[in-house]
């Protein structure tokens, strides 16, 4: 009884946070006429992909996917390759200032986003980079990197010293028994700092807004917002078919990962 | 492709304010087998550390063999290292995990396996080289660490407390296993213990830390017979030593249970006199005591006694039959008495002629 009022419950509670998620996609599918009916109806009467095909087709949507994709890419590899190699030198080496410095990384964290993105602006000016894709993999990195680096910080204390001793030992440099031993230790870790990195990076919209005013360089957030938002008028089924367009490379991307990730937190205690 | 001799020349180190280790000098032979024993926080560790690069001596120079190594990599030393944790790479196999340090020699694939096999043979690891490190019990672990620092041949092996993971039977099994190897090898075998029993079974010498300093470095026997200070006295053997502080007189030991005659010359006016639980007599003789605590053991009983104020252990028969609280008489075997200089702690060359109960 008790197991069927659980249930119950924790299926109110997906359907509560699934439903705009599947009216996102009942409405990309829906006729033009349909969208405004009152009553509304749930179940379109007519399923059409017109709406994904002007999206495709006849707007820059592809460049901005395209824009979006390089961007989150470009960020994770970054971010991750940077913290990978910043938390191994925060846990491992010995030197002045080593605990200050982690703890000063995450002061980034303590200004709101609004009040950086000006003087980050005027610097990618200064840098002549400004109004690019470059300019945006900057930002996102300067945010990212601090939280990367300490998800990451604390996956490498879990990593015994004597592994890498006995790497150094068996022969390896420093470099090899990072790639050897520390690298395939820290997998996990760097899994989900890469899908912290490329969630993040992918759904950002205040750098991009203000970083950003060229279509050749805009990512899908802001994209998408200014070619189908505008003053006088909503394209909702075209937004709602972006939508789910944007969605699909996060959804690919878990699938593929989250097999590592439960993988990677359940190898430590699993006796096999 | 021998052994080589370690030598420490005036080795310190110390992290920041704290020094681990305050000027060591040891000299170990070619295929000695030395054990540094003491307790946690005594410097051992961080010894044998530097001695395998993973630390770098603040200053005073190490050699392995004729070359001097402060500045050589870990990997170029010509060592192996057993780690505590065994330190087993998880991702790779029992086999990958031995013929990692050949690999990193640059050896051919098909010489690794040929090797990797030997090895395999001579540990009895043949049937699990295809599982991971965390598919095997903890003895099994032990033997691929060993495999690992075999594989190559090296001139010296580090062992740092290599059998403090296992239960006690399967300890005193690698004990034996440990001694047959060091013995078929003929390498140097540089052991790092807190444990007297294995530096005493498995020892050529003992080097005794305390403090970051080298308080005695002999063989076994010697460690135990004539230990060097009062620290050495207490720390080897089990129960230790008795250590009773007294006077010291015209040659004449002073406590209120037991007085005692030594030859000895320049001895200071105070002085501590050690005598192990084995040669304190229950019985008979001139001491008197009351028994405190009795614990038999099955083979022996321990007693402890209240002399004159100081408590004595003594080593009795198993079917001595005490009760506490039983007055007791005792005598101590004269020439198994120490002594030792109150102030500095230090060994007196001194023998014991007559044993008399004080008034």
């Amino acid at each position: 009884m008790k197991r069927v009022a659980f249930n119950l419950m924790a299926w109110t509670i997906v359907l509560v946070t699934a439903f705009p998620l599947i009216w996102m996609v009942i409405t990309s599918v829906k006729p033009q006429f349909e969208l405004f009916r009152i009553p509304p109806t749930f179940w379109p009467e007519e399923i059409t992909f017109e709406h994904y095909r002007r999206l495709l087709w006849e707007t820059p949507f592809l460049t901005f996917m395209r824009n979006s994709l390089i961007l989150s890419f470009s960020t994770t590899v970054l971010v991750v390759a940077v913290a990978t190699l910043g938390a191994h030198s925060l846990v491992r080496f010995r030197y002045p200032g080593r605990e200050r410095l982690a703890q000063l990384v995450l002061f980034t964290y303590l200004l709101p986003s609004v009040v950086l993105i000006l003087p980050l602006y005027l610097m990618m000016v200064w840098l002549g980079v400004a109004n690019s894709l470059l300019s945006l993999v900057i930002a996102y990195t300067s945010f990212a990197l601090p939280y990367a680096l300490w998800l990451l910080r604390s996956f490498m204390q879990g990593i015994p010293d004597d592994l890498e001793s006995a790497a150094l030992v068996d022969g390896a440099t420093r470099m090899e028994a990072f790639f050897d031993v520390i690298l395939p230790q820290a997998l996990p870790g760097i899994i989900s700092t890469s899908l912290f990195t490329f969630i993040l990076s992918w759904n950002e919209y205040l750098y991009a807004l203000v970083l950003v005013n060229t279509d050749s360089a805009r990512p899908l957030t802001t994209g998408v917002m200014s070619m189908l938002v505008s003053s006088f008028n909503i394209e909702w089924s075209l937004l709602m078919a972006a939508s789910v367009m944007m969605s699909v490379p996060l959804i690919i991307i878990f699938a593929v990962l989250q097999k590592y990730l439960t993988r990677g937190f359940g190898a430590g205690g699993v006796k096999g | 492709m021998s052994a080589a001799g370690v030598t420490f020349t005036r080795v310190r180190k110390a992290f920041g304010e704290a020094v681990a280790v305050k000027g060591l000098d040891l000299a170990i032979r070619p295929g000695e087998f030395v054990s540094l024993l003491g307790p946690s926080g005594c410097g051992k560790t961080t010894t044998l550390r530097m001695l395998a690069g993973l630390e770098f001596p603040t200053s005073g120079e190490i050699m392995i063999g004729d070359r001097v190594v402060n500045d050589v990599a870990p990997g170029k030393r010509d060592i192996a290292m057993v780690f505590q944790s065994y330190a087993l790479y998880p991702h790779m196999t029992v086999g990958e995990n031995i013929a990692y340090p050949l690999k990193k020699q640059g050896m051919a694939k098909a010489e690794r396996a040929t090797q990797v096999a030997r090895i395999a043979a001579m540990l009895k690891l043949e049937a699990l080289l295809d599982r991971k490190p965390r598919q095997l019990s903890g003895g099994q672990q032990q033997r691929v660490a060993l495999g690992r620092a075999l594989v190559r041949s090296p001139k010296v092996f580090l062992l740092d407390e290599p059998l403090s993971n296992l239960d006690a039977k399967l300890r005193a099994h690698m004990r034996a296993e440990l001694i047959e190897l060091h013995r078929t090898l003929g390498r140097t075998f540089v052991y790092v213990t807190h444990d007297q029993l294995e530096a005493m079974t498995m020892s050529d010498r003992i080097a005794v830390m305390e403090g970051g300093e080298l308080r005695q470095f002999a063989p076994p026997r010697e460690v135990y017979d004539r230990p060097a200070n009062l620290f050495v006295a207490g720390f080897i053997g089990t129960p230790p030593m008795n250590t009773l502080p007294g006077g010291f007189t015209d040659g004449t030991f002073s406590h209120p249970a037991i007085t005692a005659r030594f030859t000895v010359t320049g001895a200071p006016a105070r002085v501590v006199l050690g005598v192990r639980p084995e040669d304190v007599l229950i019985g008979q003789g001139p001491h008197r005591a009351t028994v405190r605590v009795v614990e038999p053991t099955g083979h022996e009983t321990i007693v402890m006694l209240d002399a004159g104020g100081s408590p004595l252990t003594a080593r009795a028969p198993a079917e001595a039959s005490l009760n506490p609280g039983d007055a007791v008489s005792f005598a101590l075997r004269a020439e198994k008495l120490h002594l030792f200089d109150a102030e500095s702690q230090a060994r007196l060359d001194a023998r014991a002629v007559t044993l008399g109960e004080s008034e």
